[in-house]
């Protein structure tokens, strides 16, 4: 489209009048102090405030907007509850935002099939909730899901702690309903397997927006195990807790979760949560999860692998609100880093678990090397990192460095063989990192499966593949979130 | 441009399907050899059907003409096997079997089942074929990690990578899963592993009536007991591969755990149910009966079929092959119970088969997807084996098209 005809107003009034026609006069946001809340996602140094936001209540509306849009090649980007950490959700210049908060309703709980059907504003941990009382739970948990939509989680193939055992969205997705850039509504139905033909629903799954707007999702739901148990062992090295991990995979346990965390974070979480983690230079936690008789003896290998590899002290939760406990100071870890840097900068690039240890040496010596404090929360299972990389934005120079800094360690984790993101998706964050792990010919197909799907572009353009840098794109100061300034939300 | 590859076979090739032959089976010894055939054959419009171990050909409509079969027969080396970070890369061409040999030397394995001797690597991501452990282990879509493909312009490509872990770019891999060779040839394949199992059991229950089978598997799934297979099947009138005589319906769980824990959940899940009659099998005999239980349909004549439920039908499935029952003499049913999946075999005549498909296909409130895997190349011609594709159909034909433009890939032979 063409933005300079239209000035000041690139969207133009007879769009919005017909936006306004769509969704009634709620449903759409102009107010520049409120397209604010709309300026970034849960990473806030990537803004850019949208020309306007629109509120669909239903499927049919979605829909309509996207026909409009279709209809005058305007970009859309859909957006959940804004938490995703990669700039999925950052609006595109030019581009109408569609916001579906407003299509939070859950439409079927199913427990006889094992099968939550909801929109996609409802939040992640809303489905266990509605399925608690009966024995059952959803199983992937990103540390946001108190506040992060399951449509966002879709978008992103949204991970968590305990992936390690449960496998990330992907494998709890069994059907979706999605609006085509065209307007047209799709039915994927895996029906968990057997559908005939190519995992459509399988590629829409971690497609950060790019492909369709999801309007109802099917989860499967799982039966809460039998029993959980869950350690804390302390030691004087992250290295230290990388060798017991390596031995617990080696005895063929395979934990419900496996994380890591180094200094900084615990000076950080202990500040913030107050978690009363005994002090060390790393803590690992432990999980199992599994019928009685499995966990406990695979419990008593775990509590003597992890002493062997030199714990100072190892905790073992007696009850739910231990465990609870110390699950607040690791999902809490990334929203504390507040009381130990002004700004800080978070990556999430993967390696091969074997890998770990060469890949945080380097870190360390990229620390020592940079002067900036790098702390270090990790899913220490599958490899994936969490590097949080401290700095002050008063400090002239010092967030380019950190954004530089973010990106020297994405090059470890590719020299290593790993990944550039393990589930907080590329975004806009690294989208030009993007040919550092892929060739122009393998971009280039996953563009040719792109334009299958949406032949105009219009689905969240400029987002996951590199393109020359956009002007609403340029990093920025780190501002609160508009989120976290109301207090409903932290940063995870 | 030579063509490349060793070439064999021709019209009294072993690779037919439904009785066309291919003009000629090539055997590229490596990735770059069957992206150059690829290349060649899209310029020529010549039709090519990738061929792995060749357990599923004829899966898929009848082709009205076969140009060429590549076999990936030679591409069967597993490349790397990780243990440390249980992930292993295998060319397209591996055998399931021989790659679990490779992998159990340090203790793991990919936990993907095939009803036939010599299935691979790429048949089974083609197909996203699996057995009673996708239960707890997942279909093979499920376990794929990175894939790298032979695409018809020639370009060879990768997606996914080595850890278990990662969400950049599209699952291009998931893309190929249920694809069956319509979209590019899969030439290697990383997939995450599991520790092998440190001792299993199966416990086998017989049940005389239906809803005391439902009423079992409904208290094992509400139950906190994690068995690895949830399995039905029905006694088939000419009996293959059945333990025992009494009872037309069984169950078998397998649990899979420490050796010391399996006792008690056997003995948990047998106090769950209300059989006429339960066993607990072990050691060699536990292996003969699973082998055996996803192998022996397949043996026996007749047309198979798969399909889908949602698990809480799982009555209605079983009502439905009673009343088969009574009209056809030899039908069998084996599925996943708590997921909803199983296959059928009635062997019978062809119109009668065809008129099942058509029952079912119009009873969508039981069953979806029903495809026709296997049957006579006459009931092929009164049906379309995979059934309707419903909205997936024309974003897969998109999909199809962008990807290979000349069509030359399972061409009219796959879902897409």
């Amino acid at each position: 489209m063409n933005t300079t005809t239209r000035g000041a107003d690139p969207l133009g009034s007879a769009f919005i009048a017909e936006l306004r026609r769509i969704v009634g006069r709620t449903g759409i946001v102009t107010e520049p102090l409120e397209l604010l809340t709309y300026e970034c996602d849960g990473l806030p140094h990537l803004r850019h405030a949208p020309p306007a936001v629109v509120l669909p209540s239903s499927a049919e509306q979605v829909q309509e907007v996207v026909r409009l849009c279709h209809r005058h090649d305007v970009p859309f980007v859909a957006r959940g509850h804004g938490s995703g950490l990669s700039g999925g959700a950052l609006p595109i210049p030019g581009g109408l935002v569609i916001g579906l908060a407003r299509l939070n309703r859950v439409l079927d709980v199913d427990i006889p099939n094992r099968r939550v059907t909801v929109e996609p504003g409802v939040t992640n941990l809303e489905i266990t909730r509605q399925v608690a009382a009966h024995g059952f739970y959803y199983a992937p948990d990103p540390s946001s899901q108190q506040v992060c939509s399951i449509g966002g989680n879709v978008a992103e193939n949204s991970g968590g702690a305990h992936c390690l055992k449960y496998g990330f969205t992907v494998h709890h997705v069994l059907a979706v309903e999605a609006v085509l850039s065209n307007g047209d509504l799709v039915h994927l139905d895996s029906s968990i397997a057997d559908a005939s033909g190519p995992d459509l629903l399988g590629v829409l799954v971690g497609s950060e927006g790019t492909l369709a707007v999801v309007t109802k999702v099917t989860v499967r739901i799982l039966r809460r195990p039998e029993a959980v148990q869950t350690l804390l062992a302390a030691y004087d090295s992250v290295s230290a807790a990388g060798t017991a991990v390596s031995e617990i995979i080696a005895a063929g346990i395979i934990p419900a979760a496996v994380e890591i965390m180094d200094g900084v974070s615990l000076i950080a979480v202990e500040a913030a949560v107050h978690p009363n983690f005994p002090p060390a230079d790393a803590i690992l936690i432990v999980e199992l999860d599994g019928p009685v008789a499995e966990v406990h003896e695979q419990f008593a290998q775990v509590e003597a692998i992890c002493h062997r590899a030199g714990a100072t002290t190892v905790e073992v939760a007696r009850d739910e609100a231990q465990r609870a406990r110390i699950w607040k100071g690791r999902k809490g870890a990334f929203a504390s880093m507040g009381r130990v840097t002004p700004n800080y900068y978070v990556q999430d690039g993967v390696v091969p678990r074997t890998k770990l240890p060469e890949v945080l040496d380097r870190i360390r010596q990229l620390e020592a090397r940079c002067g900036l404090r790098i702390g270090n929360v990790f899913h220490a299972g599958d490899g994936n990192l969490h590097p949080l990389i401290c700095y002050d934005e008063k400090i002239a120079g010092q967030s380019d460095l950190a954004a530089q800094v973010g990106a020297e360690i994405l090059q470890y984790c590719i020299d290593a063989g790993g990944s550039l993101t393990g589930e907080h998706g590329i975004g806009a964050d690294k989208a030009e990192y993007m040919p550092k792990m892929f060739s122009d010919d393998d971009l280039d197909v996953m563009l040719t499966v792109r334009r299958a799907f949406d032949p105009k572009g219009l689905c969240n353009p400029g987002k996951v593949f590199p393109t020359p840098r956009l002007c609403g794109e340029v990093p920025g100061p780190y501002h609160a979130h508009p989120l976290e300034k109301a207090g409903l939300a932290e940063r995870f | 441009m030579q063509l490349v590859g060793e070439r064999r076979g021709g019209p009294s090739g072993p690779a037919g399907i439904d009785g066309v032959m291919p003009r000629e089976v090539v055997e590229p010894a490596s990735a770059e050899e069957v992206a150059a055939m690829l290349a060649s054959a899209s310029k020529q419009r010549t039709s090519v059907v990738v061929r792995g171990g060749g357990t599923k050909m004829g899966w898929g409509r009848t082709p009205s003409a076969l140009d060429v079969v590549l076999s990936t027969t030679r591409l069967n080396a597993v490349v790397a096997h990780e243990h440390a970070d249980l992930t292993a890369t295998m060319q397209a061409g591996a055998r399931l079997d021989e790659v679990n040999h490779v992998l159990a030397r340090h203790g793991q394995w990919l936990p993907i089942e095939s009803a036939f001797d010599g299935s691979t690597i790429g048949g089974a991501i083609a197909t996203n074929d699996s057995g009673p452990l996708r239960h707890r282990y997942g279909a093979p879509r499920d376990l794929l990690i990175g894939i790298r493909l032979a695409l018809t312009d020639g370009r060879l490509i990768k997606a996914g990578g080595n850890v278990v872990k990662n969400v950049a770019g599209y699952d291009i891999g998931r893309l190929m899963s249920g694809s069956h060779g319509s979209l590019a040839a899969i030439v290697s394949a990383t997939f995450k592993l599991s520790p092998l199992p440190a001792a299993t059991q199966t416990l086998v229950a017989t049940f005389d009536r239906a809803d005391t089978l439902v009423t079992a598997v409904s208290a094992i799934t509400t139950s906190q007991l994690e068995p690895a297979a949830v399995e039905v099947r029905t006694r088939s009138s000419i009996g293959s591969g059945f333990s025992r005589t009494s009872g037309p319906f069984e169950l078998l769980l397998k649990f899979e755990s420490t050796p010391a824990s399996l006792n008690t959940y056997v003995q948990r899940a047998r106090a769950l149910m209300q059989s006429t009659d339960s066993q607990v099998v072990s050691s060699q005999s536990e292996l003969d009966l699973w082998r055996e239980h996803i192998r022996a349909l397949w043996r026996s004549a007749g047309m198979v079929v798969r399909f889908a439920w949602l698990p809480a039908s799982l009555s209605a499935v079983l009502t439905f092959a009673e009343e088969l029952r009574n009209t056809v003499a030899d039908v069998e049913l084996i599925g996943r119970a708590a997921l909803g999946s199983g296959l059928f075999r009635i062997d019978a005549d062809v119109l009668v088969q065809r008129n099942i498909v058509e029952r079912m296909r119009s009873r969508s409130d039981i069953f979806r997807h029903v495809v026709v895997l296997r049957a006579e190349p006459s009931l092929k011609q009164q049906l379309d084996v995979w059934g309707a594709l419903g909205d997936a159909g024309s974003l897969g034909a998109s999909v199809k098209h962008a990807l290979d433009p000349n069509g030359i890939l399972n061409a009219g032979r796959g879902p897409v």
